[in-house]
């Protein structure tokens, strides 16, 4: 293991070389790259590495690719690519494609404003748009958690029992281009925690037909399938995080992560880097003698309902940030977490830092004011940070 | 003719136990696609194949998963796609040193129109990929709409006065990414045809095959005369049967009479020339002229 | 009122259910229409839906248990079609039977049958493989539930079909309804719910979907599309023009498609012996009117099938082998007038059936005209003698130099078990012209018969023979070959006329003979010896009965100095060696007497004075013979030509142009004064590749290459389509190039 001071684009990067190079002795690593900011840093550093077992193509789209990573997965390999923003727009076709294909490919996302007018910095709602994609999603929230993550999400992805797509999201520029000390794995390690990909359904030489078509009663089979698979990634999860200890020393982050929540009567529920903004404001807030606590959303898909409904168990307000914006109703961690509170309790919804405003901690405790003023649930609010 | 036809070397066990396209598929009777698919499976003799099928009809025709139509390990491809998913199974049989054929099985639409960027990008990369486009010039699978690559006066469900246009000329477009080898394939010229499908599977490289395939509900024609169509066509000049060689090496392989009964009865066979009536003095003059053009690049 | 229409994709089901939506729409009530969508084309059974109300309808589900069925295609209808109709419900199914004719599962409705693809054909809508029957149909519809057909046309005008209303119209007027059999009601119930039972299990089995995650092994679909049309192909043998043009009933297609495989000569040889014991004689001096009815010939010249024939005859000998003669039972004897080819072909077909025929001969040798008429420079007398060998070889008696006249031959007809008279045209035509009786001028007959047989012709100076067929081109190639220094023919008619084989009469102009055409003899001249001939010009009118336009005399003529003449314009049958009271009427001879079989043979017979007639005339009259004796045979009759496959059906693009192989000639220099065969025949056999094979399969494999479903495959030299996928597209059909297979 050794520290190096790297952004998160590079973290990225540097964990898909490890996790491509762990699959030598099995059908190798792929899969297809296209340049947009604010992930390009990755895919440019990813082109410069050697494997002894594959390489990624630089292709002309976002579009392809995705398909050059369905390619590579349905060839058995480990496939990876990054995207953002409009990029995954482009993307989104191949995106639901692979994830009803079942294809355990990883892609790194980095959450980035969808234009026009054209704005490259952080904003959730370009990987929001793929939500229901059939694809998991793992929101980070710094340097060493994007590295882990994608080790982490291969494994998950990869598992029998799971076999599903995963995007690792981090927040532009805020998390992508900042630079930290981070624990880069040895080879061996990562070696150890990734098995061989052996993808069941992969082409092999059976004369067999990955898709055709599919029924209305087929697809409800398939679909109960998909959701039965998302649904057992709970325990799968736990298990790899066991493991990911063993060898690397670190435990990962629950799919959600509490902060002071033991006695908190107020809660904070956020996604990405704003969690530990919010850190930061709790702890005020705390100092001030207010009850508050966190909620980092780190999995929004498979939804961790019952570990959210516990975690805001004691909780008589609750305020829930979005960096989106569903337009005509609200943020989308709100609209999906308001249900999973407590009876009676307060829920505000607050869409803060969109388009990439540098939310401050200043922000996050007005934000703790103003729901500790309300007693019944208000309208979810866009609340400007310049 | 040589009889029986190629000395009667089609058919052989591996063709009676291991049809790339099986009976049992859903496609038209007559459909000249499933000609295209027939030849291949001649032509493709110890080659494994790993086969990748946009949108179109032939995918359609597969059936339902788990079963198929087709005898080779296929993937079904998002419409624009074919070339970019080929070149991901391409990449990994090149690194696990497997010895098979990635194929991309493409209609029109799939080929001119919305795959062609993705397409485009695989040739220009000279991804080890065997794209075959069967063009039957229509958007079959919805019904029957005007692609690029359907030619003037065709009438379409969404060119009901006949298509103003010329359709393009992908051979051209193709050749001028200069991959290895760029040839349009005759159906009626069955020599010709397993001659190119056997060359293109065994050359490297990006290979296009461009397939004129007749299709009966489309152009509204008789099932049975689909074959001919596609003779009449040859034999007119309508459809140069030629290859090019890395973009540079032009070769005319079947040598058109030029005969304009061909060319009348080709146009007079199908209800879609019928609403709209086809100038036939336009399209021979279109002709020459693509013709001239094919002989400059003649070497 | 739900209605539900079962049809096949392609046949407009879903715009049919539409026209039955929008003639309810024009009476004021709500409707709905709709048509299931799947992936399946052309030809998968499709489903369509139509809904009736006086209420607005709000139900969007598909119709499960119809008040009415629609069953656009005849192959649909089955149980699972009619399960959930309504008692009193209605069955309309396109269909050319009468609905009495149908299952009595189908009877326990009120059914009407309408023959809606035969009438859409007839109005040709749709093309020819998928006929679209929904507007036809739609007029039965309206019959059936009492809707008027001026409501029908307004709909039609409606929807802009205005134009398939007449097919409406005549459905309307055609459809056949039955009522309701309530007797075969419960016993279908009975059956349908048993049905619904065992199929509700095995969707139960099905709903086991793999997920898409699973390790599957290939599997085919399964799906058996040969239910989607009844159109198949089947192959077929159909009548190649040579065949049909033959008179000898030689199957020549077959012995061209034999000798074209290596080394297959004696196989070929075999296919000729079946019909002619002449093949070597046939290959040199037949006029081949196959080669005429040759579809090839007007492409790039029709195949040298005489080639062919004489090169088979020659590399392999017709030769029937003992065991081959049909052991005989009934074994009969037969006197046989006349040792000609018309005479040894009955005496061939007759012995190998295993009778007993008996040739009487008025020469000293059999062989009739090829013996006497033909000379040695064309058919050798080596190859003549061989075949009339081979003939007796098969147990014929011969009696030779034995003259018989008509009370001989009355009685052999009585000695005998039947009788062929086959004594050819003896009666030979005379020129009763001024000085006709001049020395110097002989009938052609006679001049070839001693030349031929006597030897002891000499000729010297210029030869005018009168007369175009081949008598008259043998004359005068003989006569050069036996001294004379010029020769000259003059015929009535035009060079076109001409009815000798038109080789001969080129190679007769190649030999120099001059050809004095529509020159009408009108008188001789010489004192003791004819010195000229007077020869009228002639000027041709319409054309007479046989086709060829008629000579008129005009009153211009010219003297042709000569030092002989050969006339050589026709023979006749000399009746006088004929019984009177015998009837001779093609092959038939009536004698009078009932319990004489007497038949007749050749010219005789038909008067047609080719070899290839009379070996087709004798081999008919053997036939006739033995059909007499009581046994069952198809009596040899020439094909009718009609039905022979038109140069239309032939697909000429799978051919590459070739010239036909010509006949090695001995240069004119040698051969003029020579005696050694003219024509030295093919080098080999190669031009039997240029044959077409007309409706005869030769395995070229072009059916199996081209069918789409690739369910064509070889089996024992022929072909077997697997109909249980066969789409009934009839590529196969179009792509064979040679009508050898059709669709049914």
């Amino acid at each position: 293991m050794t520290v190096q001071l790297i952004s998160a684009n590079h973290a990225a990067a540097m964990a898909a070389t490890l996790a491509g190079r762990a699959n030598r002795n099995a059908r190798g690593f792929g899969g297809g790259i296209y340049p947009i900011t604010p992930q390009t840093e990755c895919i440019e550093l990813l082109a410069k590495q050697e494997f002894e077992k594959g390489g990624v193509i630089p292709v002309e789209s976002e579009h392809s690719a995705m398909a050059v990573c369905m390619g590579v997965s349905l060839g058995g390999a480990r496939s990876f690519t990054a995207s953002a923003s409009n990029g995954l727009a482009y993307m989104a076709e191949n995106v639901v494609a692979a994830g009803m294909y079942r294809l355990p490919i990883l892609m790194m996302a980095v959450n980035r404003t969808l234009g026009p007018p054209w704005n490259i910095w952080v904003d959730h709602g370009d990987t929001l748009m793929l939500r229901d994609s059939g694809w998991m999603h793992i929101y980070c929230e710094d340097n060493q958690e994007v590295l882990d993550s994608i080790l982490f999400g291969y494994r998950l992805a990869e598992d029998p029992r799971v076999l599903l797509p995963i995007m690792v999201c981090q927040d532009a520029f805020v998390l992508s281009h900042t630079m930290m000390q981070t624990d880069i794995p040895d080879q061996e390690q990562v070696d150890r925690f990734l098995p061989d990909l052996d993808l069941p359904h992969r082409l092999h030489n059976d004369a067999v037909t990955v898709g055709g078509l599919d029924f209305p009663h087929e697809t409800e089979v398939h679909r109960a399938q998909h959701q039965e698979a998302m649904d057992g990634v709970a325990e799968v999860y736990a298990e790899i995080q066991d493991e990911f200890e063993q060898i690397f020393g670190r435990r990962p982050a629950d799919r959600i992560v509490p902060y002071r929540m033991e006695d908190a009567k107020y809660a904070v529920v956020s996604m990405g880097t704003t969690a530990l903004t919010v850190r930061v404001a709790v702890d005020a807030m705390r100092e001030k003698g207010i009850p508050v606590g966190a909620v980092r959303m780190r999995m929004l898909r498979p939804y961790p309902e019952k570990e959210m409904i516990e975690a805001l168990a004691g909780c008589e307000k609750v305020a829930i940030l979005d960096r989106d914006i569903s337009l005509g109703h609200g943020g989308v961690l709100w609209s999906e977490t308001r249900g999973t509170v407590p009876p009676g309790c307060v829920v505000q919804g607050t869409m803060l830092g969109l388009g990439g405003g540098d939310i401050r901690p200043q922000h996050i405790e007005e934000v703790i004011e103003d729901l500790l003023e309300r007693t019944e649930d208000g309208s979810p609010v866009i609340k400007e940070v310049m | 003719m040589q009889e029986p036809v190629l000395e009667g070397c089609f058919k052989t066990d591996q063709e009676l136990t291991d049809p790339l396209l099986r009976p049992g598929n859903t496609n038209c009777g007559g459909c000249g696609m499933s000609v295209a698919w027939n030849m291949l499976s001649h032509a493709r003799g110890k080659h494994e194949l790993q086969v990748v099928i946009p949108a179109c009809c032939g995918i359609v025709t597969a059936g339902h998963y788990p079963v198929s139509s087709y005898g080779a390990p296929t993937v079904a491809s998002t419409f624009a796609s074919s070339a970019a998913v080929a070149a991901g199974l391409a990449h990994v049989m090149e690194m696990n040193d497997e010895n098979k054929r990635a194929v991309c099985f493409a209609g029109d639409g799939g080929t001119y129109d919305i795959g062609m960027a993705t397409l485009s990008a695989a040739a220009e990369r000279n991804d080890d990929i065997l794209y075959i486009c069967y063009d039957n010039e229509i958007y079959g699978n919805t019904g029957g709409q005007r692609s690029s690559a359907t030619p003037l006066g065709a009438t379409t469900t969404t060119t009901p006065g006949g298509k103003k246009l010329q359709k393009k000329d992908i051979t051209a477009i193709m050749a001028a990414h200069r991959i290895p080898y760029v040839a349009s394939v005759s159906l009626a010229h069955l020599e010709d045809t397993r001659r190119k499908m056997q060359y293109a599977l065994e050359t490297r490289g990006f290979r296009f095959l461009h397939v004129f395939a007749p299709c009966p509900t489309g152009w509204k024609s008789e099932q049975a005369e689909g074959i001919d169509l596609i003779r009449m066509a040859v034999d007119s000049g309508l459809f140069p049967v030629m290859e090019i060689f890395d973009g540079v090496t032009t070769q005319i392989n079947i040598e058109p009479s030029m005969s304009d009964e061909a060319l009348e009865t080709y146009f007079s066979s199908q209800g879609r020339f019928k609403k709209n009536k086809v100038d036939i003095a336009t399209v021979r003059a279109a002709i020459d002229a693509n013709w001239a053009r094919l002989r400059r690049g003649v070497s | 009122m739900e209605i539900r229409l079962h049809g096949r994709g392609g046949q407009g089901g879903v715009t049919c259910a539409k026209i039955l939506a929008a003639i309810y729409a024009r009476l004021g009530r709500s409707v709905q229409t709709f048509g299931d969508y799947a992936g399946e084309r052309s030809g998968a059974p499709v489903r369509a839906y139509t809904r009736v109300s006086d209420q607005p309808i709000i139900n969007r589900n598909k119709v499960y248990e119809p008040d009415h069925l629609v069953v656009l295609d005849p192959s649909l209808l089955g149980h699972d079609v009619i399960a959930g109709l309504k008692h009193d419900g209605t069955l309309l199914v396109n269909s050319d039977d009468e609905p009495e004719n149908f299952d009595t599962d189908f009877r326990a409705f009120k059914l009407a049958a309408v023959d809606a693809t035969g009438i859409a054909r007839k109005h040709g809508i749709g093309t020819r493989s998928v006929v679209i029957v929904n507007t036809t149909i739609a007029g039965a519809f309206a019959k059936l539930h009492g809707l008027s057909l001026d409501e029908l046309h307004e709909a039609y005008k409606s929807l802009g079909l205005g134009s398939n209303f007449p097919a409406a119209k005549e459905a309307y007027g055609a459809v056949k309804i039955v009522e309701a059999d309530s007797d075969a009601r419960e016993a279908v119930e009975a059956v349908l719910a048993a049905e619904a039972a065992a199929a509700a299990e095995v969707a139960d089995e099905k709903r086991q979907i793999l997920p898409l995650t699973e390790h599957v092994e290939s599997a085919p679909t399964g799906l058996k599309t040969g239910s989607w049309t009844a159109r198949k192909p089947s192959y077929v043998q159909n009548l190649a023009p040579c065949n049909a043009w033959c008179p000898a009933g030689n199957d020549v297609v077959e012995f061209i498609q034999a000798v074209a495989k290596p080394n297959n000569e004696a196989e070929a040889s075999k296919i000729l012996g079946r019909s002619t014991p002449f093949a070597a004689v046939c290959g040199r001096v037949c006029p081949a009117p196959c080669m005429e009815g040759c579809n090839r010939r007007e492409y790039d010249g029709s195949v040298n099938i005489r080639g062919l024939e004489r090169w088979i005859a020659d590399a392999a000998p017709v030769a029937i082998a003992k065991e081959e003669i049909v052991p005989q039972t009934n074994q009969k004897r037969i006197a046989i007038v006349g040792g000609g080819p018309a005479g040894m072909s009955a005496a061939y077909a007759l012995a190998k059936a295993g009778h007993k025929a008996a040739v009487y001969e008025g020469e000293d040798k059999l062989g009739g005209v090829l013996l006497t008429g033909i000379p040695e420079y064309r058919l050798p007398s080596k190859d003549l003698d061989r075949e009339i060998d081979a003939i007796l070889d098969l147990g014929v008696e011969s009696h030779c130099g034995v003259f018989l006249d008509a009370n001989s031959v009355a009685d052999l007809a009585a000695e005998y078990d039947a009788l062929i008279l086959s004594t050819g045209l003896q009666k030979l035509r005379d020129l009763e012209v001024p000085g006709s009786k001049l020395e110097g001028i002989e009938q052609g007959i006679r001049f070839l018969h001693r030349a031929n047989l006597e030897g002891n012709v000499e000729l010297s100076g210029h030869v005018v023979v009168l007369g175009g067929g081949n008598t008259a081109m043998d004359c005068a190639r003989s006569a050069l070959r036996l001294g004379a220094e010029s020769v000259t023919v003059a015929y009535r008619r035009s060079h076109e006329e001409m009815p000798a084989i038109r080789e001969e009469i080129e190679e007769a102009a190649n030999e120099g003979i001059t050809m004095l055409m529509q020159r009408q003899p009108i008188a001789f001249h010489g004192s003791g010896k004819v010195g000229a001939v007077e020869l009228a010009v002639v000027e041709l009118g319409d054309p007479d009965e046989s086709g060829r336009r008629a000579p008129i005399v005009t009153a211009q003529s010219s003297q042709l100095d000569c030092d002989y003449v050969i006339l050589a314009l026709g023979q006749s049958i000399d009746y006088s060696r004929i019984p009177r009271d015998w009837e001779i009427k093609g092959e038939s001879v009536n004698t009078g007497n009932d319990s004489q079989f007497v038949f007749a043979a050749g010219d005789v017979a038909t008067w047609e004075g080719t070899v290839t007639h009379a070996i087709g005339s004798g081999r008919r009259a053997a036939d006739m013979a033995r059909a007499a004796f009581g046994e069952d045979l198809n009596i040899f009759q020439r094909p009718d030509r009609e039905k022979a496959v038109p140069v239309t059906d032939i697909r000429l693009d799978h051919f590459l142009r070739s010239d036909a192989t010509l006949d090695r000639l001995e240069p004119v220099e040698t051969r003029r004064r020579s005696l050694v065969e003219a024509n030295q025949g093919l080098p080999d056999a190669e031009e039997s590749h240029r044959c077409f094979s007309c409706g005869h399969c030769t395995a070229c494999d072009s059916c199996l290459v081209y069918c789409p479903e690739g369910i064509i495959n070889r089996r024992s030299g022929g072909y077997e389509v697997d109909y249980s996928f066969c789409k009934g597209c009839g590529i196969c059909v179009e792509e064979c190039p040679r009508k050898a297979i059709e669709m049914n």
